[in-house]
């Protein structure tokens, strides 16, 4: 059984999502079941958690009994088990707000299933030891999300999801050279294996190659500044309950990458990679802020928004030090939820506006009909601005404190000058539909989604932000961990 | 051989990506089935000549490593799967738009 858990939060979704297509004639029964898959796929990987976290190693699955490097071996050390936990609650909330949404695209026999199978690639991308068996799960992901968008209520949806369904297969054409690069300089696939012998032999001549073309897959995945153009686009076409999941931890599966290669995989070329990481990092902060300063839409801006706060993500994994790391990881985990909160909000809203849209020019003043709406979002936005008593509070100062510690104020001089663009633009969102006087005859809808699933979220970031503690210290015992890539090694190869 | 698969590898990249550049979608579609087919060749290459010998295997004389091919055989479905659904937004896309032109297909702005 042991062993087994890490193997739970993959599988769970993965066969809950082929029970869900045999229920696609009963929908209600079909949308509790997924609630229920999710759930229980959120307790097995918090268990996986648990048990990593006070036996301090890693759980490590050998599928079909092959012993590392020749099988595929699932590994859930602390990076991954937080990553998945972080994932998979948020992607339960996503289950909660598609079950009290109005949008006609939750209710496709489906949607479901396919949500189910997003869930299932990200999670296995994260904990799987493998590279062939990362590219296999995130192919998955990237389908999941496609079809989710393109089946969006928002007719542009289509166009979004081609958009982002060409550059995610030319990023899994980069992943797939890379693999092969990687697989003739060194034979193996294994992730463990792979860092054992790069290190041992580092002057292969297809290896800066394979990183280079690994860095782009990943920057692909995380929308990082040069290839971020299709992203804003496809978190704003597609349905809120995805939308929510796409801009918070789907973007998250890069950082992971970047992670894994700078503490595993190319410990002693990591220089340049973090180097780099931190360049882009810095610009997708300034583009993201002055581009959500240029939006007409609140969830365009959000999308922007996602831009700037993976660069700060990206310029502490780019610092490297174990500080550093540590503030990376506690900024990923509540930035998923501050951002699925409020996309969800910005999506309430939308769901109440005479047209189902963001645009500023539609939902003006609508504010006056949802008061509580209103709360959710002042508090959401006051994270995102990393104000107390919130999270994003906790993240902005440990990123602060581990710069300063890395000596690095020239990036945080620019970091903090351009985050002052977050109060500017959540202001201004947080005005036109609160404060601002309805345009004549414009009316709220009565009923819209429910606000159950962002109230949950927002509850969760105000927990955060008082009590800390616990995810700090999560966070700093995964950034000893992965000062350590031996440890890993010899969790996944024995000996 | 070596040299054959090498040319023949680079060869269909270069019309690969040339075909995905062009503003026809259908003809991008086909540059996207030709780069899947280079990558498959590159991957066949990594395990077809003597080079490492395979994770897995002791002997020296072993030349060809069966490995890539597992890979590739995966790697084609899935690019079998991306390539229909690709099609299938395309076909969407041209029914909704008018046109198999992908710079008239720009209505995400702002």
């Amino acid at each position: 059984m042991d062993v087994h858990l890490v193997l739970l939060p993959i599988l769970l979704p993965l066969a809950g999502s082929a029970v869900a297509l045999l229920l696609r004639k009963r929908p209600r029964l079909q949308a509790g079941w997924a609630l229920a898959v999710m759930l229980a796929s959120l307790a097995a990987s918090s268990w996986l958690l648990a048990r990593v976290w006070s036996s301090g190693g890693a759980v490590v699955f050998q599928s079909g009994g092959w012993p590392a490097p020749v099988g595929i071996s699932l590994v859930g050390d602390l990076l991954s088990a937080t990553m998945a936990v972080m994932s998979q609650a948020v992607l339960t909330m996503g289950i909660v707000y598609a079950l009290g949404s109005r949008d006609r695209v939750v209710g496709y026999p489906a949607f479901y299933p396919i949500f189910l199978t997003m869930g299932a690639g990200l999670t296995g991308a994260m904990l799987t030891g493998d590279l062939f068996n990362l590219f296999v799960f995130t192919e998955l992901l990237v389908f999941s999300g496609t079809i989710l968008t393109a089946i969006s209520d928002d007719r542009l949806g289509t166009e979004a999801a081609f958009k982002y369904f060409y550059m995610s297969l030319l990023a899994s054409a980069t992943l797939l050279l890379a693999i092969g690069s990687l697989y003739v300089s060194y034979g193996t696939l294994n992730m463990a294996d792979l860092a054992r012998r790069i290190a041992a032999a580092p002057d292969a001549p297809l290896l800066p190659v394979a990183i280079a073309l690994l860095i782009a897959t990943f920057m692909v995945k995380s929308a990082v500044f040069p290839f971020h153009f299709w992203q804003p686009d496809f978190h704003t076409a597609s349905p809120t309950a995805v939308s929510a999941m796409l801009s918070s931890v789907v973007v998250k599966l890069g950082v992971y990458g970047f992670l894994r290669m700078t503490t595993l995989l190319f410990v002693k070329q990591a220089g340049p990679v973090q180097g780099l990481l931190v360049v882009l990092g810095l610009a997708g902060i300034v583009y993201g802020g002055l581009g959500a300063l240029g939006t007409h839409n609140a969830k365009r801006m959000l999308a922007y928004s996602t831009l700037a706060q993976v660069g700060f993500i990206l310029v502490a994994v780019g610092w490297g030090s174990r500080p550093a790391l540590a503030a990376a990881l506690v900024f990923a985990v509540n930035h998923s939820l501050i951002k699925a909160a409020l996309l969800m909000l910005a999506g309430a809203v939308a769901s109440r506006a005479p047209v189902k849209t963001a645009a500023f020019d539609v939902v003006t003043g609508l504010g006056r009909y949802m008061p509580l709406t209103g709360l959710l979002f002042f508090v959401g936005g006051l994270a995102l601005m990393g104000i107390p008593p919130t999270n994003g509070f906790v993240s902005k100062m440990i990123f602060f404190r581990s710069g300063i510690e890395a000596g690095q104020f020239a990036t945080l001089a620019v970091a903090g000058l351009v985050s002052v663009l977050t109060l500017v633009y959540v202001v201004r969102a947080f005005q036109r539909i609160w404060w601002q006087r309805p345009a004549e005859g414009a009316k709220a809808k009565a009923k819209g989604d429910q606000l159950l699933a962002p109230a949950l979220l927002i509850a969760a970031v105000l927990l955060l932000g008082l009590w800390p503690e616990p995810l700090v210290r999560l966070s700093e015992a995964t950034a000893i961990w992965l000062g350590d890539p031996q440890s890993y090694i010899r969790a996944v190869l024995g000996g | 051989m070596e040299l054959l698969t090498a040319l023949a590898v680079g060869a269909l990249f270069g019309v690969a990506i040339f075909q995905m550049l062009r503003r026809n979608a259908i003809r991008s579609a086909i540059g996207l089935i030709l780069l899947g087919a280079a990558i498959n060749l590159f991957l066949l290459s990594t395990g077809a000549y003597q080079g490492l010998v395979a994770a897995y295997a002791d002997a020296v004389g072993q030349r060809s490593d069966a490995l890539p091919q597992a890979l590739i055989l995966t790697a084609i479905v899935i690019s079998m799967g991306g390539i229909s659904l690709v099609l299938a937004l395309l076909l969407v896309l041209s029914a909704r738009y008018g046109t198999s032109d992908l710079d008239e297909i720009d209505e995400l702005r702002g």
